[in-house]
């Protein structure tokens, strides 16, 4: 798609917007950089995408190792969003809680930073954009609310409790958008961006079993975090209709949950040893009998 | 004692507190970010290193009671290579969850392919379970070799570049070393052992090489 004049453009600015946010193309962080140019003079401008900076170009979906190795030393990679967005993304979500994950509230977050209300649209997904900022910064809050569990002394409670503690202070994330969260749930469920949030999703899980301590690296590994996944999306399904003080109903269903799963657990880990244990017998007293195996 | 051998690893790879001391009196370390193509290289080599001693330990396992009822004589020895394997494998368990990697999603197939060839090449003789462990162990030799390789790359082109290299890929480096020296080392056991009488020997080590091949391309990407 050829990228249409910048004259062109500011007349029919929130037509072409809403166009963007419905259509995403590769082109897109191109053209709409230029849009942005005369309120970010930091960067030069570019039109071709090759040509970008890489933190930008960066904000495309990434199609990497979904696990990627995790360096102690080293520093992190650069995050999902230039320091620009992020601005951007950071004021809006401050009226997420009354306008929703909207055109508005991009445009209102892009008002109180400082820039012209359609500067929102350099953010690559739009309103998927916004809520992949709550999605991010709440799973990275969590590392530091697991400090404060440990620092309470709910240590001593092993893996599972820990995990349940977790998630549960993942879904109180979700407490202040919590009216807004059914309509971020149908975003993330569009076609194009349903990829970015399963992984999204996988990484929380992923996270959860980290900061919880668990080191198991065998098949357990997937089978964790498959049902952490369907629990805790369930659970947040659960969360938008509760109306109970405190979200006390979401806790216990999802308390139920984690127990169904680990009764699940126990049963496939007692049939594993009973075959093993079968097996190892039947071969030795096979042997003993003088069988060559 | 893999216990024992997990938390030794685990002291030696963690950035010690007191090393923040030393950082206060030298500067402290220039280290360059990982790039995707470096991160997505050692998960992937982690991964299929820790499938790989996974398969080893099995193998061993699985070949000791056939092979010792015949030979005694060769218990200590199928003890102590089945006993540095374990240990192997507990390093890269350690490794795994602490530099968050998934494990190869095929775990469960090479868990039973493994028992498979110890248990059947251990039924053939002795020959032939040696003929078995010196076919893998040469493909896992050149397999670290490789990956030592990369990470030399790696380290070289950081020092040319003008970071410095953490204690982090130090201890890497030097596992890898240490682990890639035990395996050629049961190379040379097994060829002690008269693995190159095992009788169409050509035919056994040139399918278990093609089979260890085969499974290293895939744990690099499942």
């Amino acid at each position: 798609m050829p990228s249409p004049p910048v004259a062109s453009r500011s007349a029919g600015a929130a037509a072409a917007a809403a166009r963007r946010i419905l259509h995403p193309s590769p082109l897109r962080p191109a053209t709409r950089w230029a849009t942005i140019k005369a309120a970010t003079t930091t960067r030069t401008l570019t039109t071709s995408r090759h040509h970008l900076p890489a933190s930008l170009s960066a904000t495309t979906p990434t199609r990497t190792s979904s696990r990627p190795y995790h360096s102690y030393s080293h520093p992190p990679p650069p995050g999902p969003f230039t320091p620009i967005e992020s601005l951007l993304l950071a004021a809006a979500y401050r009226h997420v809680p009354t306008h929703g994950f909207s055109p508005k509230a991009l445009a209102r977050g892009a008002r109180d930073a400082g820039y012209l209300d359609i500067s929102a649209t350099i953010v690559p997904d739009g309103v998927f954009s916004l809520v992949q900022w709550h999605l991010v910064t709440q799973r990275e809050a969590l590392a530091a609310r697991s400090a404060a569990l440990s620092g309470d002394g709910q240590k001593g409670g092993g893996v599972a409790s820990r995990v349940e503690a977790l998630t549960w202070e993942r879904l109180l994330g979700n407490a202040e958008v919590v009216g807004q969260w059914q309509e971020a749930l149908a975003i993330m469920a569009q076609p194009s961006y349903v990829p970015a949030s399963v992984k999204e999703l996988a990484m929380l899980v992923d996270e959860i079993w980290f900061l919880a301590g668990d080191v198991a690296v065998d098949p357990t590994w997937y089978t964790k975090r498959a049902s952490l996944s369907a629990i805790y999306a369930a659970a947040e399904l659960f969360m938008t209709n509760d109306r109970s003080p405190g979200f006390h109903d979401t806790r216990d269903f999802l308390r139920r949950r984690l127990e169904e799963a680990s009764e699940i657990g126990n049963l496939a880990r007692s049939v594993r040893e009973w075959l093993s244990f079968t097996t190892s017998a039947s071969t030795n007293v096979l042997r003993s009998k003088g069988v060559q195996i | 004692m893999l216990v024992l051998r997990y938390k030794k690893y685990e002291h030696a790879a963690t950035p010690a507190p007191p090393s923040s001391n030393n950082s206060s009196t030298n500067p402290p370390q220039k280290l360059k970010p990982l790039t995707p193509s470096q991160t997505s290289f050692l998960s992937s080599a982690l991964r299929v290193n820790q499938a790989g001693e996974l398969a080893a330990t099995l193998i061993y396992t699985a070949q000791t009671p056939p092979v010792v009822r015949r030979e005694p004589h060769l218990r200590p020895l199928m003890a102590h290579m089945y006993e540095q394997e374990a240990a192997h494998l507990a390093t890269f368990n350690a490794l795994l969850a602490r530099h968050r990697v998934r494990p190869t999603a095929l775990y469960p197939l090479w868990s039973i392919l493994a028992t498979g060839l110890g248990w059947s090449t251990a039924v053939l003789g002795r020959e032939a379970a040696m003929a078995c462990t010196e076919a893998v162990e040469t493909e896992i030799g050149g397999h670290y070799n490789g990956q030592i390789r990369q990470l030399l790359e790696m380290v070289a082109g950081w020092e040319a570049e003008g970071y410095d290299v953490g204690d982090e890929f130090r201890e890497l480096i030097g596992t890898l070393r240490r682990i890639r020296d035990e395996e050629l080392e049961h190379l040379d056991h097994a060829v002690e052992h008269d693995a190159q009488k095992a009788e169409p020997h050509w035919l056994l080590t040139g399918a278990i090489r093609a089979g260890c091949r085969g499974a290293i391309w895939v744990s690099e990407r499942v």
